[in-house]
């Protein structure tokens, strides 16, 4: 546990005096939702499944280069490689991973929503607290996924243009869930009604934290 | 037996079902009564559909065994399975599309078997370009191992998301509402060849495949050991000139 700690707060505080990763991220998230804006003619009419929409896009995004941020760092140097050296568990590495990719997701995610209340014309209400779980439920499921194959990606002369290629098709299942459930909560249903995305997203978030934390060290070892 | 005989055996094989799978669907069996002749297509899209799952289920479990004991063979075979499955699955996409625009009017629509299949080819799209991005390495190896794996682990959820998002894909074979069933002993006998059929083509196809890369892998096992005894022998030559 001291180890995963360690790791954590390394990050953090790489994270809190350079500021770099959250605000590419928070950068990233407000283009996507301008661009789609722009694509789904979203400024005149108030429509929550274009706004559903539009924040998951911008979700996919934001954690695929989270993901990539907090391992990033380490591959300079051969970091990773002094990690490795030391006595801490493949498992407890990609769980700090895991979490810094999470946090980095979490801050996008708010500033996503704020912003997409204001460009889709919403209101701050008890939905947009609805709201919260859901996203919440697909950060951890997406961070989780992005963090394993990202670990991959980053080794491979593709790099990081093939995340995207591996990590999408993966996360379909989640990402259905999640819009559909996103949207209701948008239009006002109360979360008992969409028991079979959460569903659906608990599940995806069950299986990818266990695999990655149980394939982890597949991934990163020496050869 | 050896090897090659067991391919030689299976190419002859898949010959002889092969044609009798074509006759069969051409001059034996009668097309079903309402959607007539582009029913026929359905004897290759079936067992096209399960040797393309099958491949898919191959590349996981190759890849749980290449984990578990490190040994090369176990890598060869999950690639040469990626690879027959993914000529198979886009075989079987490009025949259901084209039995669809006749009897649904469209080449492609988002029902939830369709959407899963085509989930399912951009996943081991993706896996080939892993592969294709990296050199043969065990490193790439074992990440070719965990993505078969997770890609597999992922199918249930993408089937029942799908299916909770939209369905109106005919029930296969027999339904309980009756419906889409093969009433025709003579569909019935025609569906079993053209799966063993498709089922020979595939197991040829996948050993001619997995025989060349067993032999790539020992060639350049070989060469790493040519080139380390090349470096001793040189070496040796100049500790003797010194």
């Amino acid at each position: 546990m001291s180890g995963f700690a360690a790791v954590l707060r390394k990050d953090l505080r790489l994270e809190l005096r350079s500021g770099e990763s959250t605000l590419a991220l928070l950068a990233l998230s407000m283009l996507v939702l301008v661009v789609l804006v722009f694509a789904l003619d979203a400024a005149r009419v108030r429509s929550v499944d274009a706004a559903a929409g539009a924040l998951w896009v911008a979700m996919v995004f934001a954690g695929m280069l989270g993901a990539n941020r907090a391992l990033l760092a380490e591959r300079d140097n051969g970091a990773m490689r002094g990690l490795l050296l030391s006595p801490l568990d493949p498992a407890t590495l990609y769980a700090a991973k895991f979490a810094v990719a999470l946090i980095f997701m979490a801050v996008a995610e708010v500033g996503a929503v704020i912003l997409m209340v204001l460009f889709f014309n919403l209101e701050f209400d008890a939905s947009i607290a609805r709201l919260a779980p859901i996203l919440a439920l697909g950060a951890l499921g997406f961070s989780a996924l992005a963090t394993l194959l990202s670990a991959i990606t980053g080794r491979t002369r593709g790099g990081d243009m093939l995340l995207p290629i591996l990590a999408v098709p993966i996360f379909v299942p989640a990402l259905i869930a999640g819009v559909k459930a996103s949207a209701a909560a948008l239009a006002g249903a109360q979360l008992a009604s969409m028991g079979d995305w959460l569903k659906i997203m608990i599940a995806f978030d069950v299986l990818f934290v266990t695999a990655g934390y149980l394939l982890f060290e597949h991934v990163v070892g020496e050869d | 037996m050896n090897s090659s005989a067991i391919r030689n055996w299976l190419g002859y094989s898949t010959l002889a079902l092969m044609l009798a799978a074509l006759f069969m669907v051409f001059d034996y069996v009668p097309p079903e009564a309402e959607q007539g002749i582009a029913q026929l297509i359905f004897y290759f899209h079936v067992p096209l559909a399960w040797v393309a799952f099958a491949s898919f289920g191959l590349v996981a479990i190759a890849g749980i065994f290449y984990l578990w004991l490190g040994d090369q063979l176990w890598d060869d075979l999950g690639y040469a399975a990626a690879e027959t499955g993914m000529v198979f699955c886009t075989l079987m996409i490009v025949a259901g599309s084209i039995w669809a625009k006749p009897i649904w009017g469209t080449w492609w629509t988002w029902d939830s078997r369709l959407t899963t299949t085509f989930i399912l080819w951009l996943m081991y799209g993706g896996y080939l370009m892993l592969r294709a991005s990296a050199d043969d390495t065990p490193q790439v190896a074992r990440f070719a191992a965990v993505l078969g794996i997770v890609a597999v682990l992922d199918v249930p959820i993408v089937i029942a998301s799908v299916r909770l998002w939209r369905t109106i894909h005919p029930a296969v074979l027999v339904t309980k509402q009756g419906g889409h069933g093969l009433e025709d002993p003579r569909m019935v006998a025609t569906l079993l060849v053209c799966l063993a059929a498709f089922t020979a083509l595939w197991a040829w196809l996948l050993m001619l495949r997995f025989t060349q890369l067993r032999t790539r892998s020992r060639m350049s096992a070989l060469a790493v050991r040519i080139a380390f005894a090349t470096a001793a022998a040189s070496d040796k030559q100049v500790m003797e000139l010194g």
